[in-house]
């Protein structure tokens, strides 16, 4: 069919009404749905951002971005800013509207970071959009003694396919103690959502494991010297350092510790397990550290070998612990379209989240599923051990650092 | 370690900072001294040196912490990487106040400074977008050495901090009071008007002010990144702000002022730390600045403004 821009304009609407020719275009029109992605790709997270975005991409990419007859839009958002250096709860809020705001937006995947999470939760839920983090683990956001503060609307709209610090932290003094020896620890945090939440939540397991605690301190990210506090620590010669926090002051903190505090345990939770840190701070500064991921560890299942290597090839470098995870959410999300569809339900935001509460699906972690708060049933934390190997690449999370096993649960 | 050994470590770590705050607030006093004018871009100008400095000793083939040097190729090496950073530092300040301040000579009040604080945000803005967001891996080329004094470590890198910041100092008081672009720099900071209708060429003056200024923050850029071997797009406001503080506290416009001022602030920093609160470090530099300013505003080595004719 011959036809001008011009001419076309005019005849749209009545050839859409007739449902002759175009009645396909009309048809993929109105089966669409938008996903939002919302990372901190600006700032010193944006490696372990686009690592996250890379995975759950890889979901889509799979099934060429349609699912049961919908065809699949993503919308990337980026909640990491120049003046923070790093994510931007504020940002964060405001991406959290625009999603809201988008009538064709119906599930949402992310935020990478806690402090995010909790400046979008209540807007999300004013909204009635869920979404799916796959690596951000503060605890409160879907605890129902803070509901009122973070989904006043009463449903869960917070979703994870990781568990949450609540298991992390203590989990990992569990470990320090049962494993490692430790007897006396120093605590460190970064003051951010998350890595105050992670050392609140290991000082008060760690306390009950009779590690005695020697002191919790506060470094600030955009401060460059930390030889003042690491001096302090050594004064007061612990065996063991716990630090909650992302990469921004982990990185610092990895290097100088290494002259100051070389031979004590060094241990933290996912923001140690990174691989900004991995490329920052490197052997031999990172020599002898503990990370954990609150995940189990999916990357030694010879099943997922070939996913690994089909990531490393499309986006040159390895997947991130929470690479799986944000591909599992995707299948959530994609899991729970294509129920309302076999349903003849329709594909908007509140069939989604009642969809995605109710999910029950095989991805690479195992079964996912949620519980009443939108937590993931299954608490696994894995324990990891820096060991460089210098026949891969320094950030290569998966080949530097050494999984070690489970982090032993409490109770 | 007793208590004693940690009060003494802390002293040693007070004053590797406060030589990188001396150095920095030099610069701040300078231009201040000549044009009563605050260079908010010095800040950026710090941070664009250590990034020099990294690129200059990824130049020679080093990277990370792998490959330590020794000798006469540790001398090369360093000198090289001080070169670069203090002169492309230097350059840098000649070229702000060439092509942003200059134009604005002789406007009245605030504008000079708001300018700088413009020029300051596109400088942070072009490393942010130009090499990246994420924390540098600074290389450090020089052997672990340590030295163990009465229970206190000091690394080579410390002394060779307190060395090199100490023959900077030595050759600026050379230069200022000895030579005669010197001698007209403190001309023109007691009168400018006067040294101008002395015949002293006002325009030299102040692109050597910005350039000594500049120069010494590349070097304390490059000390910055040896030292933490990290550098990122972030670092000038925290080490820029103290150091700023340093120089009011020793007096804004003198020299000297800004070298002791520079090592108070890293001993209030270090010990303040210890004894009190990390956390709290921040209030009380800060909190002295407020106080210089309001009861003590000429510092400790300063001398009230001359008064405009």
């Amino acid at each position: 069919m011959m036809t001008t821009r011009r001419a076309l304009v005019v005849h749209l609407p009545a050839a859409a009404l007739a449902g002759s020719v175009l009645s396909r275009m009309t048809f993929a029109a109105d089966k669409s749905v938008t996903i939002g992605i919302n990372v901190p790709l600006t700032g010193s997270d944006a490696e372990a951002a686009t690592q996250i975005k890379d995975g759950a991409m890889m979901a889509v990419d799979e099934v060429n971005g349609m699912v049961a007859g919908y065809k699949i839009n993503i919308m990337v958002l980026d909640d990491g800013t120049t003046t923070a250096g790093q994510y931007d709860p504020a940002q964060a809020a405001t991406n959290a509207r625009k999603m809201v705001a988008d009538p064709s937006v119906v599930a949402a995947i992310g935020p990478e970071m806690s402090g995010s999470g909790k400046a979008m939760a209540p807007i999300l839920s004013q909204g009635n959009l869920a979404t799916i983090t796959p690596s951000s683990t503060n605890p409160d956001i879907t605890d129902p003694k803070f509901a009122a503060q973070f989904r006043p609307m009463g449903k869960a709209i917070y979703f994870r396919t990781v568990t949450t610090d609540a298991y992390q932290g203590p989990n990992m003094a569990n470990y320090l103690v049962q494993t490692l020896k430790v007897k006396k620890v120093y605590i460190l945090d970064d003051g951010g959502a998350y890595g105050v939440g992670m050392a609140d939540a290991f000082e008060a397991q760690a306390k009950k494991n009779g590690i005695e605690v020697l002191g919790h301190d506060q470094l600030d990210p955009r401060e460059a010297n930390y030889t003042t506090i690491l001096t302090k620590i050594k004064g007061l010669s612990p065996d063991g350092l716990y630090y909650g926090g992302t990469s921004l002051a982990g990185i610092k903190l990895v290097k100088q510790s290494r002259d100051i505090l070389p031979n004590i345990n060094k241990a933290g939770g996912d923001g140690v397990y990174s691989a900004a840190l991995l490329k920052g701070a490197g052997h031999p500064a990172m020599d002898g550290w503990y990370g954990t991921i609150a995940a189990p560890y999916i990357a030694g299942n010879p099943e997922v070998a070939p996913w690994i290597k089909t990531f490393n090839e499309k986006y040159g470098i390895g997947p991130s612990g929470y690479s799986f995870t944000a591909y599992d959410a995707m299948l959530v999300v994609f899991d729970a379209i294509k129920r309302l569809a076999a349903e003849g339900k329709p594909v908007n935001r509140d069939n989604m989240r009642d969809a995605i509460h109710t999910a029950n699906v095989k991805t690479l972690q195992g079964t996912v599923s949620f519980d009443e708060n939108g937590d993931i049933k299954d608490r696994t934390v894995s324990v990891f051990h820096y060991e460089y190997n210098e026949k891969y690449p320094v950030d290569d999370l998966i080949h530097q650092y050494k999984y070690l096993g489970v982090a032993p649960s409490t109770s | 370690m007793t208590d004693g050994a940690i009060l003494l470590q802390q002293v040693i770590n007070g004053l590797s900072l406060g030589a990188m705050y001396a150095l920095l607030a030099i610069g701040f006093t300078m231009v201040y001294g000549i044009l009563e004018l605050i260079n908010f871009a010095h800040f950026n100008v710090f941070m664009i040196g250590s990034f020099l400095g990294l690129w200059a000793l990824e130049a020679l083939g080093l990277s990370g912490q792998s490959r330590v040097l020794t000798g006469l190729e540790l001398f090369g090496a360093l000198a090289f990487a001080f070169a670069v950073a203090m002169l492309g530092s230097g350059l840098l300040g000649v070229a702000i106040e060439r092509i942003a301040l200059r134009p604005l000579r002789g406007i009245p009040g605030t504008t000079g400074m708001i300018t700088t604080i413009g020029v300051s945000y596109i400088l942070f803005n072009i490393i942010l977008l130009g090499a990246g967001a994420e924390s540098k891996n600074y290389p450090n080329p020089m052997p672990r050495l340590q030295w163990n004094i009465s229970g206190a470590v000091v690394d080579l890198r410390e002394v060779l901090i307190w060395a090199i910041t100490l023959a900077l100092m030595v050759g600026l008081q050379l230069f200022v009071s000895r030579t005669r672009l010197g001698k007209a720099m403190r001309a023109t900071a007691q009168d400018s008007e006067a040294a101008r209708m002395m015949g002293v060429d006002v325009d030299r003056v102040i692109v050597a002010a910005f350039f000594l200024g500049s120069a010494l923050a590349g070097a304390a850029a490059l000390i910055f990144g040896l030292y933490y071997n990290y550098t990122s797009f972030l670092i000038g406001y925290s080490a820029g702000l103290r150091a700023f503080t340093a120089a009011v506290l020793g007096g804004i416009g003198s020299v000297p002022g800004a070298m002791v001022g520079g090592v108070i602030i890293g001993l209030i920093e270090t010990l303040g730390g210890q004894l009190i609160a990390v956390r709290w470090t921040d209030v009380i530099i800060f909190s002295i600045l407020v106080l210089v300013l309001v009861f003590a505003p000429t510092g400790l080595f300063g001398r009230a403004a001359p008064t405009k004719s």
